[in-house]
């Protein structure tokens, strides 16, 4: 009985090994035809791609394998993720989905692949005009947009017919809306010392009529009389209690809190707040309208987000690489980012759509927005330059410095950075 | 024999503790940043130089004084009290002892996010409360006056437990013979705290102080996820500086630099803590002196 029994574990121990053999062998001549390729993505990225990405490895099986590595969920610490792992040496992970800030640092850094050989002209030509910002750096393609993003004026159809155009509109309509007491704030946007602080002013100094950093001259616009105009507007915001005081802590959720129960008449967020505001939860579901940014006539602005895909610098699977990049943004797959995710397209074909248009009027609206987009600063040292902004611009909210003093401040301090990294003579 | 038995230890400190060190100390006399094509190239005590001009850095470092002081502070006070209370014998005692440990058990990101929400103004429960009690609005994170003391807050609500945990470990090791004698001399519960607790707690006040102490003066995650070093810069701590220049502007010299500078720094605080501690609380051998009737 014993005897059976060994003898029999015995036969299963001989099977097992020979399928072990088996499916290695099998495994090995797989490996060798099957080209196998990761990108690195934010958490929300990488689930929106998730059905997309099954998609291709579907298509092309047996050729090319796409496997995405989940990062983490906010965009700050998936950069010092990325930056970690590319420090090291070799990454491991052929493409990186990136935001448009961080493509000149990581270009100077020498971290990125050119694309220029693969993306030609006809498919720069295929983007919306706003989505062909940001994606190149000393003349090199580093990067194919995924999804566009940009600073969008949201605004209650329900309390005004038409939203304001300029500046002082803005606040007439709001000081209006606040007396008869239609709503406690008329207007709620990112004055947290961060990023968001940087992009909300870019759209007001473009409105004025300067410069943050001029193109033509490469001098710096803060203290100029719109750079100084901007702040001193948005410290007026906060002076006639048109925004709430706490607005020096908003961040993009505040903001969005304030305006989805019905609190404030306007709100300066990006596209993904749109779908927030038709949940269920929403106060005001129904009654939001989007335009761009309120500026002096003709000078309206909106700040270019968006996140494309690069191709990590000593990848092997560069064309396997592009080859996915070209899936995962193309018409169709825009089209069901868009509708399942809400993420605003990049190709201009999809905003011609006229089904989708008809099943989502509101994109429409954005492809507007983009139009009027415009980049940040284009430097490796960006981080550097928003970060003196920032300070100083939370300064002035805070009323601990006037808006002239504050500005010629950050206008002597991001010279000083230039000049100290040798990109000023 | 022991010598060798200690090896393993000796290579993990050497390893994770002393390298590193070395390498920041290395890198702080060199350039090595996203303009150099982040390759370490020597220049002198330039680091050095920007460091002791660089007015940030100061501010910082003022900052990340005040907050660890008097987050210390009121940390140990607590903590002591908590400990004495918790040492007692009464009925729940030990649910609640298990009770005080979980806002230290929590992830400091997850609470700092809930403190965001807490001190919101005008959606939190606080700016709540002070409008019905008819202080108003305070703007708690939107006001650099109030800003540093609500991470303070947030801070001692998070990390009394652990320093109460030392403690109450401290507060058992002191045999109850010792306080059944004071009693018996005519002494009250003043003078055993005076006499015999405060002395022959004094290395768990000390192992505390340091430990805390030096974790408040590294303090990052709570900072950076409760106000992201604002409103108007008054929150940032040096750690958060040292890692903006790090991660974010690749300045890589620089950031070990300022990395150098605090170790140096803190080293001084802590022998300093250790000192005055010394002074402020006398030694067991000293105050056995006779108790007052």
């Amino acid at each position: 009985m014993i005897m059976n029994q060994i003898h029999f574990l015995r036969r299963i121990l001989v099977s097992l090994i020979v399928i072990l053999i088996a499916s290695t062998c099998f495994g090995l001549v797989q490996a060798r035809t099957t080209e196998s390729v990761s990108f690195l993505m934010a958490a929300p990225f990488a689930d929106a791609t998730q059905d997309l990405v099954k998609q291709f490895n579907r298509e092309h099986r047996g050729e090319i394998h796409l496997h995405v590595i989940k990062g983490p969920l906010e965009t700050e610490a998936m950069s010092d993720l990325a930056i970690s792992s590319l420090l090291l040496g070799k990454a491991p992970f052929d493409g990186l989905l990136m935001d448009v800030t961080w493509l000149p640092k990581y270009a100077a850094a020498g971290w990125m692949e050119p694309l220029e050989g693969y993306f030609k002209q006809n498919d720069v030509d295929s983007l919306a005009t706003g989505a062909r910002e940001g994606n190149s750096y000393n003349g090199h393609l580093y990067r194919w947009p995924l999804t566009a993003d940009m600073g969008l004026l949201y605004y209650r159809t329900d309390l005004m017919e038409q939203p304001p155009e300029t500046p002082e509109d803005l606040v007439e309509v709001s000081q209006s809306l606040q007396k008869k007491r239609k709503v406690n704030w008329g207007y709620v946007w990112q004055g947290r010392q961060y990023e968001g602080l940087s992009c909300v002013y870019l759209e007001m100094i473009d409105g004025f009529g300067g410069d943050w950093i001029q193109p033509d001259d490469n001098q710096i616009g803060l203290n100029l009389k719109p750079g100084v105009e901007a702040a001193a507007w948005l410290q007026g915001l906060i002076d006639q209690g048109v925004s709430p005081k706490a607005v020096t802590n908003y961040a993009e959720s505040e903001a969005l809190q304030s305006f989805k129960v019905g609190d404030s008449a306007f709100m300066r967020n990006w596209p993904y707040a749109w779908a927030e505001l038709q949940k269920s939860d929403s106060a005001v579901k129904g009654n939001v309208g989007i335009t761009t940014m309120v500026a002096e006539p003709g000078r309206s602005t909106a700040t270019l987000g968006s996140w494309g895909l690069t191709v990590i610098k000593g990848s092997e699977h560069v064309d396997a690489a592009v080859e996915a990049i070209r899936f995962l943004t193309n018409d169709s797959a825009q089209k069901q980012l868009f509708l399942k995710s809400g993420y605003t397209p990049t190709q201009q074909s999809v905003f011609d759509d006229p089904e989708l248009l008809q099943q989502s009027p509101i994109l429409a609206e954005f492809g507007r927005a983009l139009k009027v987009v415009k980049p940040r600063p284009e430097t490796p040292l960006y981080a550097q330059v928003s970060d003196v902004l920032q300070r100083q611009l939370s300064s002035i909210l805070t009323g601990e410095q006037t808006p002239r003093i504050g500005m010629d401040r950050a206008t002597s301090n991001t010279n000083q950075i230039l000049i100290s990294a040798g990109d000023r003579p | 024999m022991i010598a060798f038995l200690l090896l393993p230890a000796l290579l993990l400190l050497l390893v994770v503790f002393v390298g590193p060190l070395f390498r920041y100390a290395w890198l702080s006399f060199h350039a090595d940043s996203v303009v150099t094509g982040l390759i370490a190239i020597p220049n002198g005590g330039a680091n050095w130089l920007r460091l002791v001009q660089d007015q940030r850095f100061w501010q910082d470092l003022g900052q990340t004084l005040r907050f660890s002081g008097v987050s210390v502070g009121l940390e140990l006070i607590l903590a002591l009290m908590i400990a004495l209370l918790l040492d007692q014998r009464w009925r729940g005692r030990d649910v609640v002892r298990t009770l005080t440990l979980i806002p230290w058990a929590l992830p400091t990101t997850v609470m700092a996010l809930g403190w965001r929400w807490i001190f919101n103004t005008p959606y939190g429960p606080i700016d709540h409360f002070t409008r019905m009690i008819g202080i108003g609005s305070l703007n708690i994170l939107g006001d650099p006056h109030f800003t540093w003391m609500a991470t303070v807050w947030a801070d001692v609500w998070k990390t009394t437990p652990f320093a109460a945990l030392i403690l109450l470990a401290g507060l058992q090791t002191i045999p109850v013979d010792l306080y059944e004698a004071v009693r018996l001399e005519g002494g009250n519960a003043m003078v055993c705290l005076r006499r015999i607790t405060l002395p022959l707690l004094r290395p768990y006040i000390l192992l505390a102080l340091l430990f805390r102490l030096a974790q408040a003066f590294g303090v990052f995650d709570l900072i950076q996820v409760l106000t992201g070093g604002g409103p108007a810069s008054s929150t940032e701590s040096v750690a958060l500086y040292a890692y903006w220049n790090a991660l974010r502007f690749l300045d890589f010299g620089y950031s070990a630099t300022i990395i150098m500078a605090s170790f140096i720094l803190i080293s001084l605080i802590c022998v300093v803590a250790w000192i005055l501690l010394q002074i402020i609380i006398p030694t067991h051998s000293k105050s056995q002196a006779v108790v007052e009737p």
